[in-house]
């Protein structure tokens, strides 16, 4: 069995994890970070995008909000070129209360958050396809932060401080010694091959599978009810701005320009398992239903993909409280020790992206002050790498780039202009087979065709680059197109409906797929 | 206001295949159709049936059985020897066509079974003649060459999955050649590189020496454009072997030739094409007659006047289906009534992708004349006809049906009109239009 | 006020813009671009349109100065099978583009042409003289990028307008009124003196309305939108008081009889410009308005032989009309003439594009497949809808070419 050695063992790669390897790599800790899939491919690379000016919390809890302020500074400080400047716009729908307005304010300046009401017509010129009925608006500073970005720049960060970064391992077990958790035994998700870890400390940053992590050292009791919140890709920019509707945050509340496309988000439904979130019909219904508030006509916009992350909602089964205070997205470090008399282990809970450096600082300051030793966290302070630029991510910049190559790379991914090279040198730099991490990293297969076209170009480019033979690469392809399928079926109506006949065409009537030597994997 | 004795409403190959044998019978003819239609997008081989589900080796006789099996699949208007008429027609077309001596092989009697460009093996009825050596029954040794400059084939891939195939041996080869100079080229561009004298002599030279004495070679289907039979038979003769075209990624230079052809024949004959029209109704006479159809052009409506209306505007991934959000299904150019839509609240898709989804085999269903039926079973518009992917009954790209159902019905269309109109093939009564 | 700013998303406009929701990438607009067919310097009307658009937004620059090479043909438009207005996306990509790089002096000038015909003509022969000589389009090509080989017209002593303010149209029960165009009127008022004879033989009484200027459809293909609508709507205001009566309006020249059916209010956003939308429904191309005649029995079709081959080639801006080809059926009763289809799309000069030094190459390039058919088919004429389209075809291929109205005026036994 091999062996890895580490100071700090980091379970989980979601935003929370990947702050925290890079939080204790750069106070000199010697990190080995764990996930059972790829980077960000949980409850982080699931959510809408939004960087929170704090607004949405200050009538509600005023401490979330105070946080988001914090963070929201910090984060676009430190990564900058992870977060698109959208700003942020509330608006009171013909459906809501004006008055809330005036307990926003207040709430407002109490966080100390810069909001500012503006006239309604200049909202709307702002942007046009806002509901001509807003009765007012208010402007914060919401942004919008590329997830995978952020979390590929802390770990790469970590990984320049020596962390090693090892993705599809998961956790097979914990090992303990005199109540001391010491380590973990991992598989390789893609050899099979296990792999011992002995660690000093063990922080459990797995969020919705955070119980069944500690379970693995004997800890009962802990109860994490994945609360499903569902999100809907529309296939370009609806609006240009974060727009909030300016109420007690609710389904559907919020539209978010990301990247290429707007999300409108989202649910919150108590699922029985973190794994199993399917998307309903009737969900999609009301998050279309909740969007046309916002903006009228959303339903007859092209719907691109629609997905659910699962916000874990922490429950102490002993003493019947919840772990993190109310149900608010306010975080908490889980001190098992002083619970259940086991050293060497935390676990974090609750949070959202926009305070993932916060959560990082303290579960990591939670560890020293456990292990007796003082170091400063310095994630306030640097820049992980990728953020050299230092300038905000701009919605031109592939269409830039891009221009300064024409005729020179071939455009392999159409709809997010993902250049040959680009890919190639990705495949490479990942060693994956998996054309979804592909997708993650590079958007590769995230536009309105859905994968439709370069699909197949990447997977007989990812057959030569990774010598791949033939059923291999059409397992590659086969995993992509089911993965792509789940994320679309709910919503095939309109536009969406026509681009995925026109790709049954192609995958199965022009390249029939489904009959490739041992293609569809058991 | 127009009149013609025929509007045909979409441009895709039921539409042309209708309006090409109608106004080659002497009717008038005008198609109106919202752009340019699916054969530049499909493979342009003639699918009778590839799939039943287990792989089809007679199409025609397989036609008969699913007919007897399914009575609703959109073949049972066509019927075995429609189908077998329609190829009839359809390889005839390319004898005296534009393009000719380019044509297609294959009666339908049986598959040709061809690689595609992953290297999975399709059966198809009538080809291309530049596609036909692919056929894999027999086996054999086979070079798949590719160019690294074209993104849509990847010869290599191709060859791996091909090779596994019983009795046949596969490699790929890259070639560094880029067409027009450009480094990222689509198929359409190739095809026309390869007109060219001196661009199909670099291929030759890039080959020589690196072909073994059995082996055929695969090429993406780019060879030629404007003469894709000199250039074919010019590499067949100067590579000294069998060639064939495997078609790649959209778009179809296969099925650019069937449009050529079909269009030109339409020309010749008189017809009439206006492309980004928008059919959005019909005018009835009262009853089920239609007395013109209604149009949107550019912010205008305009109104065509027509004796006979063919619909053949495609099913879902064109726009000739419809559903919206609310899920509601519809037909978008006459407004005829759709089936096989399920029920509100019932499942219109499974969660997994290769399953046969519910919603699958959605359409407009049809009498055994091709006209459409409310959902009592009355006839819903008496003049007109339906062909092509609107047709209720099928999932043509699971079944390898999608090309041979257009025809099919598209031929079967006309022939039930120009019986009424008593003009060409099938007049009763021998009268010019 | 920034110049990406909102004007641009009026109603309409926004519209064009919420179609690229229906692009699925199919590529068929790929296959028909005459543009990016002979050369990679336009990446095409799929990457240029629903695919870029994707990744601009109204505050930031565009930075895809490729976008220049797209010629505006609107062909992508027409065979796009899902509704996607790829051309009118372009354009107005291209025109927030110029806002930002600057409209170079030459793009200024030749967009307007009723200026160059102003001052052109006191001095027309002086001017023509000048325009043809080499020495000084060498100098002009230098100077400001006008290609020195395109084809430019000569100005005419005498104005249509002027002939027209002298000539009384006899009364007849139907009317129309002429939109003439800059063409007719500074360059060959021939063709529309002969256009109101044929509309009266055909027993139609013409009326001029006075005072006709440009439409703003070259300023629009050059991203000059502010002016371009001015333009148009000064345009609109003269011909409005003729569609207020009822009267139908005819053109002769194709593409700004479309400027003012359709793309002033679909690229510009014209919306809420009444005026404009009287002219725009009561707006016909005269060759359709003619079929309109035949189609109900009604156009005198009496027209004696002319034993002769011509090509005839449809504009890329007529086919936009979204009409078929109308001056096929016309052309088609008059007795033994032969007329050759052309099979090309798109001659290549795009109104202004192939004039300038850039470009002059590529729209000769673009109409080479038309240059030969007319060459192998021994043309004694090529027939075509659009002024600048003549001017450039002749120039190609040394053929005169007219407008089907000059061979329905001939075969009228007019002229």
């Amino acid at each position: 069995m091999a062996r890895v050695r580490a100071e700090v063992l980091v379970i989980g790669g979601g935003a929370t994890g990947a702050g925290v390897a890079w939080d204790a790599a750069l106070r000199g800790f010697d990190v080995v970070l764990v996930d059972r899939a790829d980077l960000a491919s949980g409850t982080s690379g699931r959510f809408h995008g939004l960087l929170h000016s704090g607004g949405r919390y200050v009538v509600k809890d005023p401490v979330a909000a105070r946080e988001c302020v914090d963070e929201n500074a910090i984060l676009r400080r430190v990564i900058p070129d992870c977060i698109e400047d959208t700003g942020g716009l509330f608006v009171t729908t013909p459906d809501d209360d004006p008055a809330y307005g005036e307990r926003f304010l207040a709430g407002c300046a109490a966080a100390g958050l810069p909001a500012q009401e503006i006239d309604v017509g200049e909202a709307l010129r702002a942007e046009p396809r806002l509901n001509p009925g807003i009765r007012r608006a208010f402007t914060a500073p919401d942004a919008s932060v590329d997830v995978w970005k952020a979390v590929w720049s802390m770990a790469s960060g970590a990984a320049e401080h020596d962390a090693r970064i090892l993705t599809y391992h998961s956790v097979v077990g914990l090992h303990t010694a005199d109540g001391t958790v010491t380590g973990a035994r991992v598989r390789n998700e893609l050899t099979g091959e296990e792999l011992d870890i002995e660690a000093g400390f063990t922080l459990n940053a797995s969020g919705a599978w955070a119980a069944q992590i500690v379970k693995m050292a004997g800890i009962e009791g802990i109860g994490v009810i994945p609360g499903k919140g569902i999100m809907i890709a529309m296939s370009h920019r609806l609006v240009n701005t974060v727009v909030n509707r300016l109420d007690l945050p609710a389904d559907g509340d919020i539209l978010v320009p990301i990247r290429t496309v707007s999300a409108i988000g989202t649910t919150d439904i108590r699922a029985a398992d973190p794994d199993e979130i399917p998307v309903t019909h009737a969900e999609v219904d009301q998050m279309l239903d909740a969007g046309e508030r916002l903006v009228p006509g959303l339903r007859a916009a092209r719907a691109l993909r629609v997905w659910a992350g699962v916000r874990p909602l922490f429950q102490d089964e002993k003493s019947g409280a919840t772990l993190t205070r109310d149900v608010t997205r306010t975080h908490a470090v889980i001190d098992h020790e002083a619970r259940d008399g086991v050293r060497g282990l935390l676990t974090i809970s609750g949070g959202k992206v926009t305070t993932l450096r916060l959560m990082a600082q303290d579960l990591v300051d939670a560890m020293c002050k456990q292990l007796g030793t003082e170091r400063a966290c310095r994630t306030a302070d640097v820049r992980p790498p990728g953020n050299e630029r230092g300038e905000y991510f701009r919605l031109g910049t592939r269409l830039r780039e891009r221009e300064a190559t024409l005729g020179e790379e071939q455009l392999i991914c159409e709809c997010e202009l993902v250049g040959r090279g680009r890919l190639e040198r990705t495949m490479h730099r990942r060693g994956s087979v998996n054309l979804d991490d592909m997708r993650r990293q590079l958007r590769l297969g995230m536009g309105p065709c859905q994968g439709g076209f370069c699909i197949y170009r990447a997977t007989g480019i990812l057959h030569a680059i990774e010598r791949l033979d033939g059923p291999e690469a059409s397992a590659s392809l086969v995993q992509f197109l089911e993965e792509r399928w789940h994320g679309v079926w709910p919503i095939l109506y309109g536009d969406q409906l026509r681009q995925a006949r026109l790709d049954d065409w192609i995958f199965q009537g022009l390249l029939d797929v489904e009959h490739l030597p041992a293609a569809v994997a058991p | 206001m127009s009149h013609h004795d025929v509007v045909v409403v979409g441009a895709g190959l039921a539409g042309l295949v209708a309006a090409v044998r109608l106004a080659e019978a002497g009717a008038s003819v005008l198609v109106l159709a919202k752009g340019v239609g699916a054969t530049h997008l499909s493979p342009c081989t003639i699918d009778v049936l590839g799939y039943d589900p287990e792989p089809v080796e007679r199409p025609l006789e397989a036609v008969a059985r699913l007919i007897a099996a399914r009575p609703d699949h959109p073949y049972a208007v066509a019927g075995p020897a429609g189908v077998a008429d329609a190829i009839a027609w359809f390889t005839g077309c390319f004898e005296d066509g534009p393009l000719a001596p380019y044509g297609y092989v294959g009666d339908g009697a049986e598959n040709h079974v061809l690689p595609t460009a992953l290297g999975a093996p399709r059966p198809s009825a009538v080809v291309p003649e530049s596609m036909a050596a692919g056929d894999l029954r027999g086996g054999g040794e086979i070079c798949v060459v590719g160019f690294r400059t074209l993104k849509d084939f990847y010869p290599l891939l191709m060859a791996d999955n091909l090779d596994r195939l019983d009795g046949v041996h596969a490699r790929g080869i890259e070639l560094d050649l880029a067409a027009e100079g450009r480094a990222d080229a689509n198929a359409l561009g190739v095809a026309r590189a390869l007109e060219a004298p001196a661009f199909r002599a670099e291929l030759v030279a890039q080959l020589a020496g690196r072909l073994g004495a059995d082996e055929r070679v695969a090429l993406p289907a780019v060879l030629g454009i404007a003469d894709p039979h000199g250039v074919w038979t010019e590499l067949q003769e100067h590579l000294g072997r069998p060639v064939f075209e495997v078609p790649t990624l959209p778009p179809s230079v296969a099925g650019m030739r069937v449009y050529a052809t079909l269009t030109e024949r339409l020309r010749r004959a008189g017809g009439r094409l206006i492309l980004n029209v928008v059919v959005t109704g019909a005018d009835r006479s009262g009853g089920a007659r239609v007395t013109a159809v209604r149009a949107r052009v550019g912010l205008r409506d305009v109104v065509h006047g027509a004796d006979w209306v063919v619909l053949a505007t495609g099913g879902f991934a064109s726009g000739g289906l419809e559903l919206d959000s609310r899920w509601t299904v519809r037909e978008t150019a006459l407004g005829l009534p759709v089936v096989g839509v399920p029920t509100p609240g019932a499942e219109r898709f499974h969660p997994a992708y290769f399953d046969e989804h519910p919603i699958g085999r959605a359409g407009v269903a049809v009498d055994g004349e091709g006209r459409p039926l409310e959902p009592g079973g009355g006839v819903a518009m008496d003049n007109v006809r339906v062909a092509g992917a609107t047709l209720a009954g099928a999932e043509p790209w699971r079944e390898k049906s999608g090309d041979g159902l257009s025809l099919a019905t598209g031929f079967r269309a006309a022939g039930s009109i120009m019986a009424a109109l008593g003009v060409g093939a099938g007049a009763t009564a021998g009268t010019g239009g | 006020m920034s110049p990406l700013d909102h004007d641009d998303h009026d109603v309409l406009g926004g519209l064009m813009r919420q179609s690229l929701d229906h692009c699925v990438k199919c590529t068929i607009c790929e296959t028909f671009c005459p543009v990016s067919n002979v050369t990679p310097l336009f990446p095409g009307p799929k990457y240029a349109g629903p695919q870029a658009e994707r990744f601009r937004t109204p505050a930031e620059e565009s930075p895809d100065t490729s976008l220049d090479y797209c010629s505006g043909c609107g062909i992508c438009t027409q065979v796009c099978p899902q509704g996607v207005h790829i051309a009118e996306i372009n354009s107005q990509a291209r025109s927030r583009l110029r806002q930002r790089t600057g409209v170079p002096l030459r793009d200024q000038l030749i967009a307007r042409p009723d200026v160059i015909g102003m001052l052109g003509r006191p001095a027309a022969p002086l001017a023509n003289r000048t325009l043809r000589s080499p020495l000084l389009r060498r100098a002009a090509e230098r100077a400001i990028g006008l290609d020195r080989r395109a084809p430019v017209p000569d100005v005419a002593g005498r104005t249509f307008q002027a002939w027209a303010r002298k000539h009384r149209s006899p009364p007849a029960a139907r009317r129309v009124a002429y939109f003439h165009g800059c063409g007719a009127n500074w360059y060959e008022p021939d063709s529309g003196r002969r256009t109101v004879e044929l509309l009266e033989h055909l027993g139609v009484q013409v009326l001029v309305p006075r005072g006709q200027r440009c439409c703003g459809l070259p300023l629009q293909s050059n991203g000059l939108f502010d002016p371009a609508r001015s333009y148009a709507k000064r345009m609109a205001r003269r011909l409005a008081p003729a569609a207020r009566a009822g009267i139908d309006i005819v053109g002769t020249a194709t593409s700004c009889t479309l400027m003012l059916k359709r793309e002033a209010r679909e690229i510009l956003g014209l919306e809420d410009d009444p005026p404009l939308r009287e002219v725009s429904d009561h707006m016909y191309d005269i060759c359709e308005y003619l079929m309109m005649l035949h189609d109900r029995g009604e156009l005198r079709t009496d027209f004696g032989p002319l034993p002769m081959t011509v090509t005839y080639h449809a504009p890329c801006q007529q086919q936009g009309h979204g009409i078929g080809k109308p001056a096929l059926d016309l052309l088609a009763l008059v007795p033994e003439l032969r007329v050759v289809e052309s099979t090309s799309l798109c001659c290549g000069i795009a109104g202004t594009y192939g004039l300038k030094d850039e470009k002059y190459d590529i729209a000769m390039d673009v109409g080479a497949g038309l240059f030969a058919q007319v060459a192998n088919t021994h043309s004694d004429l090529v027939v075509c809808d659009s002024e600048t389209c003549r001017w450039h075809i002749e120039h190609a291929t040394g053929v005169p070419a007219v407008h089907p109205i000059e061979l329905l005026h001939r075969a009228a036994g007019l002229g």
